[in-house]
């Protein structure tokens, strides 16, 4: 006999002592077995790669599919305003194999009032909303506006003076006309150029193309230099803008925008409690873990924890406010 | 302008480390093999290796991103050539003439100078790139919609060299298209003609419905013959006659430049893009070239004008991407989400600080293109073969790829259900003697002319005197009118000359 092994001998003893390991591991992988998930679980998002959703499911599932112990895959299902993308998700099966991560706000409320969705709010349970968006007043970093006073005074002596960058059927489009209202403006000699997305308004704010641009405000950050900013539609200061909020200057009533984060089917908590725990509850982990709020951060994407009840509140409320003021959201 | 302390730490940069050059070939090859496929387009090939990159330091995985940019960039040239399936939108324009000259059995000279043009629009976009990264900055936030609408109506022009025949019925034609183009939800938040179908409320999906009306219409069209190329002598692979065309397209420096300039500009405004620099290029070329009328028939020149001003328009948008963080479309989305997997965050102070990576990846892009031109002339020789494939598998297996490529494409039945309704749209049309290429610019350019002439519209409030107001849309406009006025005084002058000399023949 010789200590040399052949290939054979060897791939036999590989294979052999695969098997033990695997059979050591049993007890944990029986364990693993009566409980979720045993499967890799895809995250569906409704819009295409590179926007917020999107970055934010790659950069969260790594650190998510740790805790969880089997992989996460992301699937873009885009197009109609994430319309598609909400009924495909629905359309899957609810055992936590396929969970969301959206623009709930203005989205989900968005399909329902002016592109006639299939679904309820009610259908979907929020898990936790991390990102939630502002509208904000911007112009040129150039603009002879130097602040929201003197865009008021010029509004005030004539609506059309200004060309006023905006996304139809948003809650920026809302909080312009309540803002509007607020100080004496008349809504209707406002000058209001459509964009269809965030990017192409905010580019033409930065570029002086139209006079004021009110548009998401996390998404004005990598473009901060170009722009002054002017108002902030917000209870509080954010994202460290030099500029007033709606708050301190009387204006009470704004809609938060988009609102961004996890969802699963509502009928989840009945069907599947346990799944439903054990995903909430990795979630959070994930969302407080320093090494995942440092890598995130970067990225400049949110984690805050606010949890199912409250995000869930948190959309139904700007679901409300939305349905209110559906007229404006009809066509500009 | 250039800066030479930045441009010694680029070079520092591309030096010290193996890894900043490993990636460039398999990088290539990627785009090639992806850019030539019916429906992946080159967004979907990078977003497809963007997690790959989270393995590499930050300026390897820029480097392999824009290598399979490169790649892809050129190999939607090659089914257009070979089979008139433009692989992505904006190889429309190889078609009308690559296509041709395939058929006449001059493929490998097609595939030869479209390599060329392409490599040396690349190579200059960059270089235009290194010296005006700084001013094109500046100018593409001022682009407003009323630029956008000219430089659409410009493309618009290309209408009247594809009419064919008959300029009503090409018209016509085009007018079908822009109205396909205004499907769905336009910009202000109407809906209109989607018959309550949801998947059309984001336009006809443009790439399945191309595919449909150039490819499928084309190959019913085919069934009766045995091979791409009916003369059994032409049907070879030659790489001797792939060179000869390369050496063709350097005959041809004014068209390649012109194709180069269009590209980088047009390219440089967010969402507009290489779709459209390829029609613009196409056009211009057709009109100032002494057999303009040969054009559409397998004149090399409308090959090299395509290919030299897309492939160019990837300098252009990157150079919006660099200097501004803006995407101006999905392949420099992926590039910038690539950053942010890396941390950096882009935007207008990521070039002040980092000048040393921006001209480390204008520099790792020399060499790509370069290194394309080897590749490709390999991958082109391998690709041309496929005229060798009788018809009756080659037509079958094209259509099942396209049929694939257009589910991958909007990931549900919608693709290949659009794809199946515009075979049939596009086999009525050439039955009847309708250009199918001008439905299929129409539908380009359909959605850009109206969201922009709208929004003008919004801007000024209706007044035309706006116009004035913007110096960049009157510049763009007295361009183009120069540029038709100078084409209508050097055929008039030619027919002068013709009618000059006709009389002394015939006596």
């Amino acid at each position: 006999m010789s200590t040399k092994f052949t290939r054979r001998q060897a791939l036999r003893l590989a294979a052999g002592s695969g098997l033990a390991a695997t059979a050591l591991a049993a007890p944990r992988i029986a364990r693993a077995q009566s409980s979720y998930p045993e499967q890799p679980i895809n995250v569906v998002v409704p819009f295409d790669t590179g926007g917020y959703n999107d970055r934010l499911a790659r950069a969260f599932t790594p650190f998510l599919q740790e805790r969880l112990g089997q992989p996460l895959v992301v699937v873009n299902r885009g197009g109609a305003g994430a319309l598609l993308g909400h009924t495909y998700f629905l359309q899957q099966p609810d055992d936590g194999y396929t969970i969301l991560c959206t623009s709930a706000a203005p989205y989900m409320p968005l399909n329902i009032l002016l592109q006639g969705a299939q679904f309820k709010i009610s259908d979907f349970q929020m898990i936790n909303l991390p990102s939630r968006d502002y509208t904000l007043m911007a112009t040129e970093a150039g603009s002879e506006l130097k602040s929201v006073d003197d865009v008021i005074a010029k509004l005030k002596a004539d609506p059309s003076s200004l060309s006023i960058g905006v996304q139809p059927a948003s809650a920026d489009l809302v909080n312009l006309m309540l803002w509007a209202d607020a100080n004496g403006i008349s809504r209707d000699g406002l000058r209001i150029v459509t964009y269809d997305g965030g990017g192409p308004a905010r580019n033409a704010a930065a570029g002086g193309v139209v006079d004021i641009g009110l548009v998401g405000g996390e998404g004005f950050l990598p473009l901060a230099e170009k722009i002054r900013p002017l108002l902030i539609f917000d209870s509080e200061k954010r994202d460290n803008w030099d500029a007033p909020n709606s708050g301190e200057r009387g204006v009470s009533k704004s809609v938060s925008g988009s609102q961004r984060g996890w969802a699963v089917h509502a009928s989840m908590k009945e069907s599947h409690p346990d799944r439903y725990e054990i995903l909430v509850k990795a979630i959070e982990e994930t969302s407080k873990d320093p090494k995942v709020v440092e890598s995130l951060t970067k990225q400049q994407l949110a984690t805050e924890w606010y949890g199912p009840e409250a995000s869930q509140e948190s959309l139904r409320q700007t679901a409300e406010v939305m349905e209110q003021h559906v007229d404006l959201l009809k066509g500009a | 302008m250039l800066e030479f302390d930045a441009i010694h730490s680029a070079f520092g940069l591309l030096t010290s480390s193996w890894e900043a050059w490993i990636w460039v070939l398999p990088g290539l090859l990627v785009g090639l093999f992806f850019g030539a496929m019916p429906g992946i387009s080159i967004t979907m090939a990078m977003a497809i290796f963007l997690p790959l990159t989270l393995y590499m330091d930050f300026l390897p995985a820029i480097i392999f991103l824009t290598s399979i940019y490169t790649g892809a960039g050129f190999g939607g040239s090659v089914p257009a050539i070979l089979m008139n399936i433009p692989g992505t939108s904006s190889a429309v324009a190889t078609t009308f003439d690559g296509y041709p000259m395939a058929r006449q059995g001059r493929h490998n000279e097609a595939l030869g100078v479209a390599l060329a043009a392409s490599v040396i629009g690349t190579l200059s976009s960059y270089v235009l790139l290194a010296f005006l990264i700084a001013p094109v900055s500046a100018v593409v936030l001022k682009m407003g919609p009323l630029e956008m609408f000219v430089v659409a109506i410009w493309g618009m022009l290309l209408l009247g060299s594809l009419a064919g025949s008959s300029i009503p019925r090409g018209l016509l034609a085009g007018v079908f298209g822009v109205l396909l183009g205004t499907i769905g939800m336009n910009t202000a938040g109407f809906i209109r003609g989607t018959m309550g179908v949801p998947w059309l409320l984001d336009g006809v999906p443009t790439i399945p419905a191309m595919m449909g009306l150039l490819a499928a219409s084309q190959l019913l069209n085919l069934v009766n013959v045995n091979y791409l190329i009916e003369d059994e002598s032409s049907r070879t692979l030659s790489f001797g006659r792939i060179v000869s065309g390369v050496r063709l397209a350097l005959r041809y420096p004014t068209i390649i430049a012109r194709g180069s300039i269009v590209g980088v500009l047009v390219g440089a405004v967010p969402g507009v893009g290489s779709s459209i620099s390829n029609l613009i290029s196409y056009s211009e070329a057709k009109r100032n070239a002494d057999d303009g009328d040969t054009f559409g028939q397998g004149n090399p020149k409308g090959v090299i004008a395509a290919e030299s001003a897309n492939s160019s328009s990837e300098g252009g948008a990157m150079a919006t991407m660099l200097a501004l963080g803006i995407p101006g479309g999905g392949a420099t989305a992926i590039l910038l989400a690539a950053f942010a997997m890396h941390n950096i965050v882009g935007g207008p102070s990521f070039i002040g600080q980092n000048k040393d990576i921006v001209y480390a990846i204008i520099f790792s892009n020399f060499a790509q293109a370069v290194l394309l031109l080897v590749v490709g002339l390999g991958f082109v020789f391998l690709a041309s073969s496929i005229v060798r494939v009788p018809l009756r598998f080659l037509i079958p297996s094209v259509l099942v790829v396209s049929v694939f490529g257009s589910y991958a494409l909007t990931g549900s039945a919608s693709g290949p259900i659009t794809l199946f309704l515009f075979a049939v749209i596009g086999w009525v049309m050439l039955r009847y003697d309708y250009p199918v290429a001008a439905t299929v610019v129409g539908l380009l350019l359909g959605r850009l002319l109206e969201t922009n002439l709208l929004r003008s519209w919004q801007i000024s409030g209706g007044d035309v005197g706006y116009v004035l107001e913007r110096p960049g849309a009157a510049a763009i406009l007295a361009l183009m009118l120069l540029s038709i006025g100078l084409t209508a005084l050097s055929r008039y002058r030619r027919r002068r000359r013709m009618a000059a000399v006709t009389p002394e023949v015939a006596s």
